[in-house]
């Protein structure tokens, strides 16, 4: 039904509690810790940084630390302030809790649309690479079966005279278009290539 | 330029689809005639579609009116027939005459000629290109008509088969056509027009059977293919109704009945693929002319070589590897494998690649792809306008391999 005590994993003068979804921290100073120079400032500080892992966080000091606690440097922080004695425990100042209880949610959410899209990229990313790696090998393939010429200062005449009358012909033909008996017609290309060196037979 | 036996097509790319056309005739018009003079004409051969204009009585035509690729050949002496051809090759580059000052340079023209042409066909006609051109030729080029029809097919491996009027060629091509290997068949559509004729005899139809231009509508009417000639010939003679033979010559009364002798429409198809059925030796027997072998120029044209026949030994001309390639592909061209095949016979009559199929199949060649070229009118300009447009300008014609630009100075 209460708050149930974990276990303190901060390893100080203190003991944790969890209550549901919220987890408190009661740092306890004894008498002796009143002699400590600084120690107010100190256990301020302490209890500062663990307000970001706990809902609520306590200052539980002896009562006769009253007169010397300015109980408002605990509020500002939202650090709550307890007084004990023999007899009874006392809330001096109540704990505020961060507003870290939307938190985890929200990430949650985000991680999940972040995690979605990293996983997207990454698809997308081994496709790109397959499409390379295909490409470079057809362009090898390509470069292997037809090594260039080795007169490079006279241009091969097949795509410059393939492309120069077939813009010519384009423009002048009605609608712009080839005959249809031009598309994937592969004597094209072995047209285009008459006396580039390639073995000529004798008409006989 | 498709100089065909029938044809003239011509044209440039920019027609598209389809090229101009005109009968391949040219008529030498008597200059004292009422006609000519009216005209005031003052070409001493007319070409193209003014002919009608000019002819006079029938008499006139048979010397007059020259068709000079009849055979697909043209005698080296026949003075008329090559002064045709030049008016026609002036004819067709007249009617695209660019707009002055555009910048034209001359036409890239490329004329097919057929495959068993000799090497002064040639000669000849790159000589009426290059004669008074007045700037239309940059350059002109001649390829023979099975590599053309390759070309417009989109083909680079096959064996055309091309079947016109007079003759028959089977032609090899790899990327080259490989003129080693072609067959010629001295067998034709004429040879089709003749078994008609005796048909019509036999049928009653004497008066009619003289008739040539008759005698073909007859043939392309009725004629048909058998998928075997024996087993339809008794299914006909079976049942006569079923296969019955009826053509109504338009715009007049004559009808033309084969009646119980309509089995006899199957021998005209089979005649024209395989005239070695001896069913065919009683119309040799009475004087109809038997296919027989002939040498002309360098070609010897085989007569009763059955297709299937002709295919194979050209084939097995041709380097081992390549002869699979090569069945694989089998092209047929020409109007003489235009043959129908009517709903109602399709389990008698079959179409051309079916029939060329089974002849090869008779032979043990099993794998085996036959067909139609894709545009059997016009396949052979198809292939000329794209040879002119990829061939490079810088191949340069040469008499060894027949192949190439010959430049014509301007």
């Amino acid at each position: 039904m209460g708050a149930k005590q974990t276990a303190n994993l901060e390893q100080d003068q203190g003991v944790s509690f969890q209550l549901g979804l919220e987890k408190a921290h009661v740092l306890i100073l004894k008498q002796e810790d009143l002699a400590r120079r600084n120690m107010i400032l100190d256990v301020i500080l302490t209890l500062s940084t663990l307000r970001y892992t706990y809902q609520l966080v306590y200052l539980a000091a002896p009562r006769l630390f009253g007169a010397s606690i300015d109980a408002m440097m605990f509020k500002s922080r939202g650090i709550g302030l307890l007084f004990y004695d023999e007899r009874r425990i006392d809330e001096a100042v109540p704990a505020q809790p961060l507003q870290v209880e939307q938190t985890p949610q929200t990430s949650q959410q985000d991680d999940k649309v972040v995690f979605t899209e990293l996983a997207t990229l990454r698809t997308m990313y081994l496709e790109m690479e397959r499409s390379i790696n295909q490409l470079r090998d057809d362009l090898m393939t390509l470069h292997n079966s037809r090594p260039l010429p080795d007169k490079v200062s006279s241009p091969t005449p097949s795509i410059h005279s393939i492309a120069s009358p077939l813009r010519f012909h384009q423009d002048s033909m009605q609608g712009g278009e080839l005959p249809s008996y031009f598309m994937n017609n592969p004597w094209l290309d072995v047209l285009s290539k008459r006396g580039s060196g390639e073995r000529e037979p004798i008409a006989g | 330029m498709d100089f065909g036996t029938s044809d003239f097509k011509f044209g440039p790319i920019t027609l598209g689809e389809q090229p101009r056309i005109v009968n391949n005739r040219g008529y030498f018009p008597d200059k004292n005639s009422v006609m000519y003079r009216a005209f005031q004409a003052t070409s001493e051969i007319i070409v193209g579609d003014e002919i009608p204009l000019y002819l006079q009585s029938a008499e006139d035509l048979s010397s007059r009116l020259i068709y000079p690729m009849r055979n697909g050949m043209i005698d080296r002496n026949d003075v008329q027939a090559w002064r045709v051809v030049q008016s026609l090759a002036a004819y067709g580059l007249d009617a695209f005459k660019p707009q002055p000052n555009n910048g034209f340079h001359g036409y890239y023209v490329v004329a097919s000629l057929s495959s068993i042409s000799p090497r002064y066909m040639y000669e000849r006609l790159m000589s009426a290109f290059q004669q008074n051109n007045h700037g239309m030729v940059r350059a002109v080029t001649v390829i023979p008509q099975p590599f053309a029809v390759a070309i417009g097919h989109g083909v680079t491996t096959c064996v055309v088969i091309e079947s016109g009027h007079g003759n028959s060629q089977v032609c090899p091509i790899s990327k080259y056509p490989i003129r080693t290997a072609q067959v010629a068949l001295n067998r034709g559509g004429g040879d089709a027009n003749a078994i008609t004729s005796e048909i019509l005899k036999d049928a009653g139809y004497g008066d009619l059977a003289n008739e040539e231009a008759l005698v073909r509508r007859v043939k392309e009417s009725i004629g048909l293919v058998p998928q075997d000639l024996d087993r339809t010939l008794e299914e006909a003679k079976r049942s006569p109704r079923k296969v019955r033979a009826v053509y109504k010559v338009p715009g007049t009364r004559i009808e033309i009945d084969l009646e119980n002798d309509s089995w006899s429409r199957f021998l005209i198809g089979e005649y024209v693929f395989n005239p070695n059925h001896e069913i065919f030796e009683s119309y040799f027997s009475r004087g109809m002319p038997k296919p027989r072998d002939v040498k002309m120029g360098e070609t010897v044209f085989r007569g009763m070589l059955d297709f299937g026949e002709a295919i194979a030994a050209s084939v097995e001309r041709c380097p081992v590897e390549l002869q699979p390639l090569l069945y694989r592909e089998v092209l047929l061209s020409g109007g003489n494998f235009s043959w129908t095949v009517p709903t109602k016979l399709q389990d008698l009559a079959v179409d051309a690649p079916t029939k060329v199929k089974s002849l090869l199949r008779n032979r043990g060649i099993k794998n085996v792809s036959v067909k139609m070229t894709s545009s059997p009118q016009f396949s052979v300009w198809h292939g000329c306008i794209i040879y002119g447009f990829a061939v490079p300008e810088n191949y340069e014609w040469d008499w060894q391999r027949l192949e190439g630009w010959m430049k014509v100075p301007n």
